[in-house]
């Protein structure tokens, strides 16, 4: 139970990586691989300030912060000095594992006995229920797994309607059509390199901010730990549109995080079934591969038949 | 507006473009073009391939910017301007009826887009029931049953009824020139006879300064108060008026022909000097 509980939190958690890139790939085409360096900036900001006693939820809100400058610089390598999409990602993503040492002063931080949204929600959820633990259907979980949980569920919510509202606006419709029609949008008054730098920076915060929630609840913050971040947010957001199909922005949305949760239960079986966790960036690199070329290869198959 | 002391809406003096200047390649695009449009004109523009016509359009809408000239619109400077500030006093529609228009979101969410042209887009709702109200009322105009689809992705349409879209977009917030780039070139003739219709009617009930560019006589001969010939990068020449109204199809046809030999007589002149004198 500890274990699907565990799944579910930490699929919600990425379900903002996969937001995060779902807003780069899905609606600008752009391949930010600045991911693989913004969840570990998250992660060591938040970190760093939880460590120094600062509140959890400003810790948050910071590393939230540092995304949105770390998806900026990515924007403005891009639209300004008109560097290729994939290297300016690759760029910023090298230059932030650098910086997220110098935050961190080290690769890796404890963060078992500081003060975290994980340890607030449990007593929130302690003083509301006032049981260390309840069963459900024979098992027993304890309110530390629960709280968190919920919490996350309640962070994501939030989020997910925040960012359906704002795709509805004229900012966020105007960002969408940019991904899709850029001369359209230029011929309507719009500038382009704005929407890019704008979107991206959304991207990156979305991704700190899971960054910063994964390593509250996981207890430590590691400079590693943003390695293969970006597969993983495609194979979310592949899953995703697979669950709910492609059209409105709210389903997609919707997908993205179903995506998401869904990987980290399949994962969580598979090593459960004895999978070595070595193997887990592999697997979830050729499962994306797959994605990406099943469809054309059946499509040609149907046509040859 | 500059309308009303008589001055014209669009200035355009010696403006030049070259394409790959200094290779083997080069295109001398536009060579000191001189171009003055006064306020409601509907200028038709016509020219062989090549000769710099959707250049100029290109210049004005500021795609690329010119490599010398200046270009006056509704009284402002806009030669330094980036594309999408121009965009501000511009409407536009491509020859592409996929390119005016974003493909994944509706017919509804398209429109609320141009109907912010040039103005500032905050964190207000695109579509709120008002604009709604709006949208339907003047798509259904175009008799085209779109109304009752504001919510459908407008990729799911025909390139006919997105180029209507696209004309009604460029023209939601009345633009000071109007740009239309051969913009039924790709069309079906039956969609192509109903967008001109319906150009025609917008530009004539809003008094909208337009230039069109368009490779048929037919539409030529028919549309618009002047009439513009490019060759080679220039203008060569200029029939307004009562002239405008007299000029058929063939008398079209007959300018090219013309302009074609002048080029001919030219090619050979040089040879004939350049056997005699070198």
């Amino acid at each position: 139970m500890t274990l699907l509980l565990g799944a579910l939190t930490i699929g919600l958690i990425l379900s903002l990586l996969a937001l995060g890139v779902f807003i780069s790939f899905r609606i600008f085409h752009f391949p930010d691989i600045t991911a693989d360096g913004s969840l570990p900036l998250g992660a060591a900001t938040a970190a760093v300030l939880l460590v120094g006693g600062a509140s959890p939820i400003l810790a948050t809100a910071a590393a939230f912060g540092a995304g949105l400058a770390a998806g900026a610089v990515t924007g403005i390598l891009h639209t300004k000095f008109r560097i290729n999409n994939l290297l300016a990602g690759i760029l910023v993503m090298t230059a932030l594992y650098s910086i997220n040492l110098r935050i961190m002063g080290r690769s890796n931080i404890p963060l078992l006995s500081a003060d975290s949204l994980s340890a607030r929600a449990e007593q929130i959820g302690l003083c509301a229920v006032s049981t260390a633990g309840f069963d459900v259907a024979g098992w027993t979980i304890s309110m530390r797994d629960a709280s968190s949980l919920l919490g996350v569920f309640i962070v994501v919510a939030i989020v997910g309607l925040a960012l359906y509202a704002f795709f509805r606006t004229n900012l966020g419709t105007a960002m969408r059509a940019t991904g899709d029609n850029d001369q359209m949008v230029r011929a309507l008054g719009i500038n382009v390199g704005s929407m890019i730098i704008l979107g991206l920076s959304l991207s990156n915060g979305l991704i700190a901010l899971s960054g910063a929630l994964l390593a509250q609840y996981q207890g430590f913050a590691d400079v590693q730990m943003g390695i293969g971040m970006i597969v993983l947010g495609l194979a979310s957001v592949i899953i995703g549109e697979a669950l709910v199909g492609v059209r409105s922005v709210g389903l997609l949305i919707t997908g993205a995080v179903m995506g998401s949760v869904l990987f980290r239960l399949l994962v969580a079986i598979a090593l459960r079934a004895g999978l070595n966790p070595t193997d887990l960036k592999l697997i979830t690199a050729v499962f994306v591969f797959a994605a990406l070329v099943l469809p054309a290869f059946l499509k040609r198959l149907r046509g040859r038949a | 507006m500059t309308s009303d002391n008589g001055s014209p809406m669009l200035a355009i003096r010696r403006l030049s473009m070259t394409f790959s200047a200094a290779t083997a390649n080069e295109v001398k695009a536009l060579q000191q073009v001189d171009l003055s449009v006064d306020p409601g004109a509907f200028v038709i523009v016509i020219g062989t391939n090549g000769s710099g016509k959707s250049t100029l359009l290109n210049a004005v809408a500021g795609t690329f910017s010119a490599d010398s000239g200046t270009i006056v619109l509704a009284g402002r400077e806009v030669g330094g301007w980036p594309e999408h500030r121009r965009a501000a006093l511009i409407g536009r529609v491509f020859q592409n009826p996929f390119s005016g228009t974003a493909p994944a979101l509706s017919i509804g969410e398209n429109i609320a887009l141009a109907a912010r042209r040039g103005s500032a887009r905050g964190l207000a709702r695109a579509l709120p029931g008002n604009l709604r109200r709006t949208i339907s009322e003047r798509v259904r105009v175009l008799g085209m049953g779109l109304e009752e689809r504001l919510d459908n992705p407008i990729g799911s349409l025909s390139g006919g009824q997105r180029q209507a879209l696209t004309l009604l977009m460029a023209t939601w917030i009345k633009p000071k020139l109007l740009l239309l780039d051969e913009h039924t070139a790709a069309l079906d003739p039956k969609s192509a006879d109903q967008i001109i219709r319906l150009s025609d009617r917008l530009i004539r009930q809003e008094r909208l300064t337009t230039i069109m560019v368009t490779h048929s006589m037919q539409q030529a001969a028919n549309l618009g108060d002047r009439l513009i010939m490019m060759d080679q990068g220039r203008i060569v020449y200029d029939f307004s008026g009562a002239e405008k109204r007299r000029l058929r199809a063939n008398d079209l046809l007959e300018r090219f022909e013309e302009v074609r030999r002048i080029n001919q007589l030219d090619r050979s002149a040089a040879d004939m000097l350049r056997r005699t004198y070198i």
